[in-house]
């Protein structure tokens, strides 16, 4: 019995102290929120001239928060609090970046915690880039940012500004009564925007072309399944490897070119021919396309298993080489197809344009030429050095030109790094490896140009050597294909359907959009498997409309004419 | 027993008392979301009184009813099958005589348990596949069964979310019996040899009677989570062809109340959910005392 009860002791004591320990750690998380605050009063109070400087002296801070993508390295002791950027901006533009906290972005964390900080009072950061749709407006509704867009025409420099004008679309979603209260974070254009990956080797074998219209693709996935040139059984192939488990309108597998070739796009709102906005999906256009779609189910061109595969899943039987066709984006050449040689030695991709119609239309659905938002706060002392930051990446790193600052890359060992005779070495060379510098900047990705990307795989594609960083990173780093694919994609450049509704979910949407979202996936799906008739088509969009499709399409008419006053 | 003697006991449990408070009761001020129009930076002093208007909205969605039904005939099924096949099972493997095949089969059941849905999923999508499945050539190269669509097909989806749960987790439930199972008086089998009772009425009459107690506690402690049909197996396997079938009050929150931001729509399910739940706990845990004697406090 004594024995016993010390062992007891013993296993409590160790319990408690394991509690402790996990107490400890919770705590001292908490107390780095607050350190930040220190230091920055007594330099914004000497600052008392509010006027945009190319350089501070002495130095203004911002505070801003991060999400750290896991995926992101550091190298040199270094962390997102304090690193080559932070120390770049302090000594080339007297800008003092301070991190109230950071955390790592899985499972959403970085919202999560936001939102926290937010309901909870905490300090709200002076600038904030914001990728969650949803946190972004909630964020705008709190009232705790200001207008932005009366600075940005203040402050920002002109090749922002040209920058910006290229898609005046983007400003839409964060608008309240006229005014701009966010910067739209500007990504590359087009890079969701899909075209269709095919076995260029199987179309050779079979004395074959690439296909323009859905007739001559009925015919060559036909031949693909049938008279396989690798010699794979009929039900082996997948001639057009597509999935919808959650939704018909998505960026690798998609379907919702199919529909775009009868003159809509699903799961989207489009400028309908009153110039109202139309939700895609209950376009008398989707009729047809289903029908296809079922047809080709019943003959085997699409997998069986369609409705329960997700985008990666799509690239699966691509890789495997025992697909013909994977609509995707065009920079697929790189990942996933170039592993297919490794499973079939002969296996070649080429991007082709998507298919037309019987009227001679195609579509797909377009990309937003942003990838989430910048707040300012109300209370920040210096809004205006959030844009000698910006101005200075737009000019020298958005925009860079040979001999400019950041001609190469933006730092040297980290992103990029030169052979002893000057030349530029792939990402996996450089030595201690690779780090996407760019995610330590203040505003995500430093600043990206929409058409510029695409500008440098044109200029590889018509054939010209590589002078700028952009033209050299895509050689450099890009899948072979890549060019051409680009080429291909502007070869098509009229007909993307963009998502015209990029306003905050409506209050119907809010209660009612899951609903008719899932009696739209339910019915489509089971018109595609045979197991509804065409008919219920009809029926889905009279119950689409009698069950708040109707209302919330007045709620996004609503939002879109106040937009073009 | 006087307080002077045990209170470093008390004290040793004070940490997980305020712990449990602190995590437990506390968050429990949060209910009040579920009568808001909760905006997380309004708070919940601030956010918009909407009385039982969220409650509303749940049961004005034409499939609120289907999905509840989904849910409890799932859970209910998955219950009864998690009691009664690991039950089955542990006196199977009891009445094994190598100690080390007994320990070998245990651990073998058991593993699944570890395995998470996502990978699961995965899997289950490849082995049912009609494509090609393992399954699905087994059936139709041994019984010449004509493929069937497992996931996609709303007569087999519940069959399958159900087998596929009972097959992953049985093994854990074994563990609890068998454990029930090694407390049995051994002198109580010495004296039915000696009255001459064979295996199988020892079985009936020793090991079964004094197994029943923890299978009620599993029972009892089980039909809490009635509600809970499984959100992560669900979630990884159901698509639009089975969402006749197969969408459960949790799936139905995360795509509402997590991925549209709606705290106070989720926070009225998750309360409509604990109700219905504790109703349940106190019916089963009544009818556990009067049936099998048995109780907790």
């Amino acid at each position: 019995m004594k024995t016993y009860s010390k062992k007891a002791w013993t296993f409590v004591c160790s319990l408690m102290l394991v509690s402790t320990l996990f107490a400890g750690c919770s705590g001292s998380k908490g107390e780095t929120t607050q350190t930040a605050d220190t230091g920055a009063k007594p330099q914004a109070e000497a600052q008392v001239e509010n006027a945009y400087k190319d350089k501070y002296d002495p130095p203004v801070t911002i505070t801003t928060v991060w999400g750290v993508d896991p995926e992101l390295k550091f190298k040199n002791g270094e962390t997102i609090e304090n690193n080559v950027a932070t120390k770049w901006a302090k000594d080339t533009l007297g800008i003092d970046i301070q991190s109230l906290w950071s955390v790592t972005d899985t499972n959403n964390a970085f919202a999560t915690k936001l939102r926290l900080a937010m309901s909870s009072g905490q300090q709200m950061p002076d600038v904030v880039t914001i990728g969650d749709a949803q946190l972004a407006q909630d964020l705008i509704d709190s009232g705790m940012f200001q207008d932005a867009g009366e600075l940005f025409d203040k402050y920002a420099s002109d090749t922002w500004k040209q920058a910006m004008e290229q898609d005046p679309n983007v400003w839409n979603p964060y608008i309240r009564d006229g005014k701009r209260m966010g910067i739209p974070v500007l990504d590359y254009a087009y890079n969701h925007d899909y075209l269709l990956w095919i076995r260029q080797d199987w179309l050779d074998k079979l004395g074959l072309s690439a296909p323009t219209t859905i007739d001559e693709l009925e015919k060559v996935m036909d031949a693909f399944k049938n008279n396989n040139p690798d010699g794979l059984k009929p039900d082996e192939v997948i001639p057009l490897s597509i999935g919808f488990k959650t939704t018909m309108n998505t960026w690798m597998g998609d379907p919702s070119w199919v529909f775009g070739a009868y003159g809509t796009i699903p799961q989207q709102w489009n400028k309908g021919a009153d110039g109202k906005l139309e939700y895609g999906s209950i376009n008398p256009a989707m009729k047809q396309g289903l029908q296809k779609l079922s047809e080709w189910f019943s003959k085997g061109y699409i997998p069986k298993e369609a409705a329960l595969w997700d985008e990666n899943k799509t690239a699966e039987p691509a890789v495997a080489g025992k697909a013909g066709i994977l609509p995707g984006p065009y920079w697929m050449s790189g990942w996933p197809l170039a592993d297919t040689v490794k499973n079939v030695k002969s296996a070649v991709w080429k991007p082709i344009a998507l298919p037309a119609g019987p009227d001679g239309k195609a579509g797909r659905h377009g990309t937003l030429f942003t990838n989430g938002v910048t707040l300012i706060n109300k209370n920040m002392k210096h809004p205006e050095a959030v844009f000698t930051y910006q101005n200075y990446m737009f000019e020298n790193l958005a925009n860079s030109q040979p001999g400019g600052v950041f001609d190469n890359g933006l730092f040297k060992g980290y992103d990029y790094d030169m052979d002893a005779s000057g030349k530029a070495l792939r990402y996996e060379d450089i030595p201690g490896g690779y780090v996407n510098s760019l995610r330590y900047l203040l505003v995500r990705d430093g600043a990206r140009i929409p058409d510029a990307q695409m500008k440098a795989l044109l200029n590889l594609a018509d054939g010209k050597e590589a002078t700028t960083r952009l033209e050299k990173e895509v050689k450099l780093n890009y899948g072979l294909e890549t060019p051409e694919a680009a080429k291909v994609l502007m070869g098509q450049e009229g007909i993307a359907y963009p998502n015209m509704y990029t306003g905050p979910t409506t209050s119907t949407m809010k209660t009612k959009m899951d609903y008719l979202n899932k009696i739209e996936n339910q019915t489509f799906n089971e018109i595609i498997y045979g197991k509804q008739g065409l008919d219920s088509f009809d029926k889905f969009v009279e119950t689409w409309k009698g069950s708040g499709g109707e209302q919330i399409t007045n709620e996004v008419n609503d939002w879109y004419s106040k937009l073009s006053k | 027993m006087n307080i002077k003697k045990t209170w470093p006991l008390h004290v040793m449990v004070l940490p997980s008392l305020l712990l449990l408070i602190l995590f437990s009761y506390v968050p429990m001020a949060g209910i009040v979301m579920a009568f808001q129009n909760f905006k997380p930076w309004l708070g919940f002093t601030h956010s918009e009184w909407v009385g039982l208007d969220n409650f509303h909205t749940l049961f004005a969605r034409q499939d609120s009813m289907e999905v509840i039904w989904n849910t409890l005939i799932i859970s209910a099924l998955k219950i009864v099958l998690n009691l009664a096949a690991p039950f089955t099972f542990a006196l199977l493997l009891n009445e094994v005589r190598k100690a080390f095949f007994k320990r070998f089969v245990q651990t073998l059941v058991y593993l699944p348990h570890f395995l998470s849905w996502v990978i699961l999923g995965g899997i289950l999508l490849d082995v049912l596949s009609t494509d090609g499945g393992f399954v699905n050539r087994i059936l139709s190269s041994w019984f010449g069964i004509s493929p069937i669509f497992f996931l996609g097909d709303n007569d087999w989806f519940r069959f399958t979310v159900i087998l596929s749960d009972v097959w992953k987790d049985f093994g854990f439930g074994t563990i609890v019996f068998l454990a029930a199972l090694s407390n049995v008086n051994p002198s109580l089998y010495e004296a039915a040899e000696v009255d001459g009772a064979s295996r199988w009425k020892q079985t009936l009459h020793i090991t079964i009677p004094s197994m029943l107690p923890i299978a009620v506690v599993v029972g009892t402690l089980a039909l809490g989570n009635i509600l809970n049909a499984g959100f992560d197996q669900i979630f990884n396997l159901y698509n639009p062809l089975v969402y006749q079938k197969g969408d459960i009050i949790d799936t139905f929150v995360y795509r509402t109340a997590i991925l549209n931001g709606e705290m106070g729509l989720g926070t009225a399910i998750g309360l409509f959910k604990s109700v219905i739940s504790m109703i349940l706990i106190f019916i089963s845990y009544r009818m556990a005392y009067k049936l099998a004697n048995y109780r907790i406090f």
